[in-house]
């Protein structure tokens, strides 16, 4: 099937929210979304970007039966290593679920590396639910490895009343 | 302990941060890993797009427990996104010299860089980690930190330079 990856403009912020609450209706938490369209205009798409995103498009007579042709899209950002430097960081990689296996998600994936790359970045790093076996297969044979299992690191979070406590110096 | 200081970074403590990254590095076992240099961190710390932001902490003179060191605390973090939530804040670095702990600096860094998370607008502090570092993982969950990784499942995957040239590669 064809299909083209490229940079992501304001005007695909419509279609990314959608695809945004379609991956997390998919993980059955659509209440957890708080970012609107117009947040991730502001968020992306500002002199100062918070991330950028690249968009898998089809031609018109492959649309979705809900009648898209936006299908897929990549949000990441630049991240730093104190180790090794500038490396990137995908935030998300969704393919719409009647256009997968044809290529769509690699090809979102192998331009985020190429966007790196070109950027000076020495590593691509992204998170991966433990369930998720069809994802953590399909990224193993892209040639990831498992940080969490490998150098036993794991993933902390502060929010909510913990970060505000945190600021204001209570224990 | 009188006093510290805790201030934001300039491009003349380059040669501290550096050697202050591997002092925790050295602290973790992973020494050897540690590739950066001063040109990296002065590039890429204090340009047009830093990739990262640092606070520092220092002493006076005469409070000096080791020779000719004034810089003795530092942390490095830089802005993420979440397409659900937004904006957060992620603490990549955060390390104090062994003579200068118990004495609440740590917690003061902490502190800043929680303020800073709040004033942006961030809605949590991501970070990550080693499992046996049982130490720091208390240090943390005393001031409300959750374990992302034992918790929802979240693994850390990383694509290294040499995959990344094959991904970004294919057609």
């Amino acid at each position: 099937m064809d299909f083209t990856i490229r940079a992501a403009t304001l005007e695909d912020c419509k279609d990314i929210s959608r695809m945004i609450l379609e991956l997390a209706e998919y993980e059955k938490v659509p209440d957890q979304v708080k970012i609107t369209q117009r947040d991730l205009e502001q968020d992306g798409f500002s002199k100062n970007p918070f991330f950028h995103g690249i968009i898998a498009e089809v031609p018109e007579h492959h649309k979705s039966r809900e009648g898209h042709t936006k299908v897929g899209y990549s949000l990441y950002f630049y991240t730093y290593s104190s180790w090794k430097g500038r490396a990137v960081y995908m935030e998300d990689l969704y393919v719409m679920p009647e256009f997968r296996g044809k290529g769509i998600g690699k090809a979102l994936m192998s331009k985020v590396s190429q966007l790196g790359l070109a950027a000076g970045c020495t590593q691509l790093n992204f998170t991966v639910l433990d369930w998720n076996k069809s994802s953590l297969d399909f990224y193993l044979k892209q040639g990831c490895w498992d940080v969490t299992s490998d150098l036993g690191y794991h993933c902390m979070r502060c929010e909510g009343d913990a970060l505000e406590h945190l600021a204001q110096g209570d224990l | 302990m009188a006093n510290f200081n805790l201030r934001k970074a300039e491009p003349k403590d380059v040669p501290d941060i550096l050697r202050l990254i591997k002092e925790l590095a050295k602290y973790e076992e992973m020494e050897d890993q540690v590739i950066l240099t001063e040109k990296d961190l002065l590039e890429d710390g204090f340009g047009d797009h830093p990739f990262y932001h640092c606070v520092v902490a220092d002493v006076p003179a005469e409070h000096q427990k080791v020779e000719g060191y004034s810089v003795i605390g530092f942390a490095m973090y830089y802005f993420t996104y979440d397409p659900w939530i937004g904006k957060l804040l992620y603490l990549e670095d955060f390390y104090v010299m062994k003579e200068y702990r118990g004495f609440g600096i740590g917690s003061e860094i902490l502190k800043t860089l929680s303020d800073t998370a709040v004033k942006n607008r961030c809605s949590s502090m991501h970070f990550i980690v080693a499992e046996s570092n049982k130490a720091s993982i208390d240090f943390y969950k005393r001031r409300g930190a959750s374990d992302l990784s034992l918790q929802e499942g979240w693994r850390l995957f990383r694509i290294d330079k040499e995959n990344l040239l094959k991904i970004s590669a294919e057609e």
